[in-house]
């Protein structure tokens, strides 16, 4: 008897890889748990917003400091002892001492002589006394020699060595329209130019003289876990100032309203000025007090876990089951069935993601300041940075637990490696920083970790003395490179998952 | 088509499949039996592109499994019907391997009548009994409508209804062009099921050959005898010179006599029987006699029925 | 032949109690599973490596450097609890994985017995893992500490267990695992599945901290600090600057033993009332 052999109905058509991604997602969407833990995920992430338990003492007009040039939130109280200057001229004059006091702090209250780092006495030009507004000085610092900076946020070096009688500095400024051009020179007669910086908007009548300032006191300890500080004031001795206009009479100023130390002012001897002063000119920083918008983001770890949960479970479950066995029949191609799981599982929970930290960012700001707390100021641009970067982080996190499901096989073992190599990196660093500088900082661009980084939004300004530690907000890698070290470990576990799925028996 | 050829696959201390080698004909049934060990299971699982085996080769119309491009299109297989998450329906199951496919939900349901299983298909797997899991791997296996079906022990947990359904629909299946293999090790229902059996035993093959020529080679021609008297009936067939043995309390089996020649002497010699019967040997008799005189056998048969 | 009925059978004068037999089961069960004694050995490589990294990295320069070399010599438990959690939820949520929660229930009617020897036996085999993980990590510790400035220059002693606080900072380590093992048990009776169960006792652990360095406002600050099951519980590990702790060392380890005996309670009441 001849048999003719049978041919499927569906014989024509070719493989897919879209056909394995519709698979997958079937898959995925038919069990109602894991449609449900990521919705949860998503709405743990904002909950969280919403319970922060946080309160302050601002409100929104109250607390706002002033804005630099640049939209920055920035710091400007010094004082100043000053004259107008309408259309060119230049101003020159020496300084021969910086002095200064600190808090004494644990060993009781009260001050003690003492000269901050960043303390700073010189000449500066400023289109007026409201804080904020634009500038440029030259200065003497307590140990970072003479600088140069306009604007708060530039800053370029001079002479180095500390100031002393016997080792002056002399400085000048010279303005010409909108230009301002700095020197400085050691003996008065050798002058080098130090840099050349364009204020915008320059007013023809803009304040110019001298000032000092001393920016707040810091002492760490525990490798920065614990810092304690409080206001320093500095002193500054200037002579031999020159005018190229006709200049007319002091008035003495405290810009910005002080920066919390004691007595600021001048005293003028013949023509000799002693003025000081305490606060900063420089951009805000966090010890400054208030909270960045990652403030809103505290419920990542939460819905992490739970994404974690469901990406180990869609392919341990598949091994508990012996379902592995049908899931491979259906598709011998092992590694595209794993890129396929993870392209469902990683979009899924970037999309739980982004609605989770969208409404954390969005409405959690919103409940922060009517709580009265002071929020530093982040643009529009940033603020769908770290919206997008935290559903990335938890999405490439739930990816992560997917394939060490495919490693160790077994779901218990797939969600606590994926806690313990994601969230407790951030715990020992960040939240209850126990560990030193060095490995604290090592673990933050190494880790998964480092992936934190994307919330963060505050700049670190070299310029500005600061606990720059991840736990006020200062991450080692920029976003975007703790975002990309994140990705090496993803891409890491898939190949080690894709090759153990290739060669191990079903 | 199926074709397996010297495959060899150990797993750690013991060697599961030792230089398997058959061929599954389309257009009939065909049994793998074996007792438990012998690698009917790992062999199709090595068909199946799941196991990687140590040497030989396994291949599915002339390609390897692992080639093959939308495979529930060439084979339909049914190795576990218990792989299944408990919270997802069974139609949803259909569902995602039907898209695996690019087949749609209209697939899913075609399937679903040819297993009977329009009533339950929407309550969650995990509620299952066994035979509706069964139903359920069939269905599964013939998503994609393939001219081969791999089914391992596919009567398992089926009642008597479900036995006849699942016999009835295996056969229709051969008998539209397709290779039907089934694994099992229920004797009786093989028998009425498959055309052609693949004995096999400590990782090879036994015995290739029909289930009639089987049957046939192990007949022997013995003659069943019932009566009360059972030492008069073996004084008497003994004298003729017939073999006697019994077999329970009430039955003898004869051998070297034929079913009239044994009527007339108990007769004559005032035995009462209430049954005399010509002895037609089952599969399972063969199988027993297969597997025990493996060696032997294995060289006359094979070489014979090929 | 009539047999004798099977009571007559046993030999007189050996009477076990159910509970004996419980304890029994469960402790052949524990010793021949594949695992146990990995994941045991796990808790202790864990504890020690971490430990002993900490110790190495951490520096003291002066006499005010603030450091607690109780804490720093014992930070290895932040990783060992991972995987006691992971044994404890096993213990039982790997009855429940693969069904033999069955066997074991009819095999064990009473529940709460059943329950209780497991209980019983994870706390005896923690125990000892985590006493040999505490100790690893106090001798890492003395050898390591010494060579990083915790000197007598600068105030600190040479670890040692026969100092009143440090054994009670040892001690209480090894009782935190054990404890945190009966939290995992708990949860995970409750829970039943085991991924889902690790996830939220890591989650508890791991949370609160979290949780309490975005809170600003001391008083809820502290109050989060005093409840959080790891928070409370490491207090118990402080020997300097007992002030700035949070919760006094022994009432911490009391909270995170409140936490236990509330996950157990809780799964205990979910054993009896829910179908197997």
């Amino acid at each position: 008897m001849i048999i003719t052999p049978y041919q499927s109905r569906f014989r024509e058509g070719s493989y897919r890889f879209t056909d394995l991604l519709h698979a997958e997602w079937t898959k995925f969407r038919t069990v109602r748990g894991w449609i449900i833990g990521v919705v949860v995920g998503a709405l743990v992430v904002a909950a969280f917003a919403f319970v922060t338990g946080q309160q302050g003492s601002c409100n929104v007009s109250a607390c706002t400091g002033p804005l630099g040039p640049g939209g920055e939130q920035v710091s400007d109280s010094f004082y100043f002892v000053h004259q107008p200057l309408t259309g060119n001229g230049s101003i020159t004059a020496r300084v021969t001492s910086l002095t200064g006091q600190v808090p004494t702090l644990t060993q009781g209250p009260g001050m003690r002589p003492g000269l901050v780092p960043w303390a700073k006495a010189g000449i500066i030009i400023k289109a007026s006394t409201t804080p904020g507004s634009a500038y440029a000085a030259m200065m003497v610092t307590g140990s970072h020699g003479v600088r140069m900076q306009d604007d708060f946020t530039q800053d370029v070096a001079g002479l180095p060595g500390a100031v002393s009688a016997t080792t002056p500095r002399w400085l000048r400024l010279t303005r010409s329209g909108d230009t301002v051009t700095g020197y400085d020179s050691a003996d008065g007669t050798h002058w080098t130019r130090v840099d050349t910086v364009t204020l915008a908007g320059l007013p023809s009548t803009a304040q110019v003289g001298l000032f000092a300032t001393s920016p707040g006191f810091l002492q760490t300890s525990l490798g920065e876990a614990s810092a304690s500080g409080g206001p320093s004031t500095a002193t500054g001795v200037f002579d031999k100032i020159d005018l190229t206009w006709s200049g007319g009479s002091w008035a003495g100023t405290d810009v910005g309203g002080g920066g919390g130390g004691p007595t600021p002012g001048f005293t003028q001897t013949a023509s000799t000025f002693s003025i000081t002063g305490s606060g900063d000119i420089a951009p805000s920083v966090s010890s400054s007090g208030g909270v960045t918008i990652a403030e809103t983001l505290v419920g990542t770890f939460a819905g992490l876990i739970v994404l974690v949960v469901v990406g180990a479970m869609f392919m341990t479950a598949e091994y508990r089951r012996r379902l592995i066995a049908t899931t491979l029949i259906a598709a011998p191609r092992r590694g595209h069935v794993l890129a396929a799981k993870a392209v469902v599982t990683g979009v899924v929970s970037f999309v739980a993601g982004l609605v989770g930290a969208g409404l954390a960012v969005l409405l959690g700001q919103r409940v922060l300041r009517d709580d009265g707390v002071y929020l530093f100021p982040a643009d529009a641009l940033t603020q769908v940075r770290v919206i997008v970067g935290t559903a990335a982080v938890l999405a490439l996190s739930a990816v992560i637990a997917l394939a060490i499901g495919v490693i160790l096989r077994r779901g218990v073992g797939a969600v606590a490696a994926a806690v313990v190599v994601i969230v407790l990196p951030y715990l020992l660093t960040v939240t209850a920083p126990i560990l030193p500088i060095g490995l604290n900082d090592w673990l933050l661009r190494v880790t998964p970790t480092s992936a934190f980084a994307v919330q963060q939004t505050l700049i670190q300004y070299p310029q500005v003395d600061n606990t720059y530690s991840a736990s006020y907000g200062y991450y080692p890698l920029s976003p975007w490179a703790g975002l990309a070290v994140l990705c090496a470990w993803t891409a890491l576990a898939l190949g080690l998952a894709a090759y153990l799925l290739r060669r191990r028996d079903a | 088509m199926i074709e397996v050829s010297e495959l060899r696959k150990r797993f750690g201390p013991v060697l599961a499949l030792d230089g398997m080698s058959f061929t599954v004909e389309p257009g009939q049934v065909t049994g793998l039996v074996g007792p438990n060990g012998a690698g009917k299971s790992t062999t199709m699982r090595v068909i199946l592109g799941l196991d990687a085996p140590d040497a030989g080769t396994a291949l599915i119309g002339g390609q390897p499994y692992r080639s093959l491009r939308r495979p529930l299109t060439h084979v339909g297989a049914l190795l576990d019907a218990a792989a299944l998450q408990p919270s997802r329906s069974a139609r949803n199951h259909l569902l995602w391997l039907a898209h695996s496919q690019g087949l749609t939900a209209k697939r899913v349901d075609e399937v679903v009548g040819l297993s009977g299983l329009e009533t339950a298909v929407r309550r969650k797997a995990g509620g299952y009994s066994l035979g509706m899991r069964q139903r359920l791997g069939i269905a599964a296996a013939l998503l994609g409508d393939p001219p081969v079906l791999m089914l391992d022990e596919p009567f398992n947990g089926m009642d008597p209804e479900g036995i006849i359904w699942m016999r009835e629909f295996l056969r229709s299946l051969a008998a539209e062009g397709r290779a039907v293999m089934v694994s099992s090790h229920l004797m009786g229902e093989l028998q009425d099921t498959a055309d052609h059996v693949i004995v096999v035993g400590r990782g090879r093959v036994i015995a290739d050959a029909s289930v009639t020529e089987l049957i046939a080679r192990v007949s022997g021609g013995q003659v069943l005898v019932r009566t009360t008297m059972l030492d008069r009936a073996m004084r008497v067939l003994n004298g003729a010179g017939a073999q006697v043995a019994a077999t329970g309390p009430n039955t003898l089996a004869v051998t070297g006599a034929r079913p009239d020649q044994v009527t007339t002497l108990l007769s004559r010699n005032a035995v009462h029987f209430s049954e005399v019967s010509a002895h037609r040997a089952t599969l399972e008799d063969a199988y027993m006699d297969l597997t025990r005189d493996a060696v032997e056998f294995r060289a006359g048969l094979s070489e014979h029925v090929r | 032949m009539r047999h004798a009925p099977l009571e007559t059978q046993l030999p007189l004068g050996t009477r076990y109690t159910e509970t004996g037999h419980t304890l029994h089961a469960e402790w052949t069960k524990a010793r021949t599973a594949g695992g146990t004694f990995w994941l045991l050995l796990g808790v202790i490589v864990a504890t020690v490596a971490l430990g002993a990294v900490v110790s190495a990295a951490t520096k003291c320069s002066s006499a005010t450097c603030g450091q607690d070399p109780a804490k720093v010599s014992l930070a290895g438990l932040y990783l060992g609890q991972a995987v006691v959690a992971v044994t404890a939820v096993l213990a039982i949520g790997g009855e429940y994985g693969t069904g033999m929660i069955l066997v074991t229930l009819t095999a064990v009617p009473r529940r709460s017995t059943m329950l209780a020897a497991k209980a019983a036996i994870l706390t005896g085999s923690l125990l000892v893992a985590a006493t040999i993980a505490v100790l690893g990590s106090v001798l890492a510790g003395r050898l390591l500490l010494p060579g990083n400035g915790f000197t007598t220059a600068h105030g600190y002693q040479l670890l040692s267990l026969t100092d009143g606080p440090y054994l009670r900072a040892a001690v209480g380590s090894v009782l935190y695992l054990v404890l945190i093992g009966l939290l995992g048990l708990g949860i995970a009776t409750a829970i039943r599945d085991s991924a889902v169960a690790v996830g939220v006792v890591l989650g508890l652990l791991y949370l609160f901290p979290v949780l309490e360095a975005a809170v600003s406002s001391s008083s809820w600050h502290r109050h989060l600090e005093q409840i959080s099951p790891m928070t409370a519980g490491l207090a118990v590990q402080a020997t300097s600057s007992l002030a700035s702790s949070p919760i006094s060392p022994w009432a911490g380890l009391g909270v995170l033993a409140a936490w236990a005996a509330g996950a157990l309670l809780v799964g205990a009441l979910v054993l009896r009332l829910r179908d197997a």
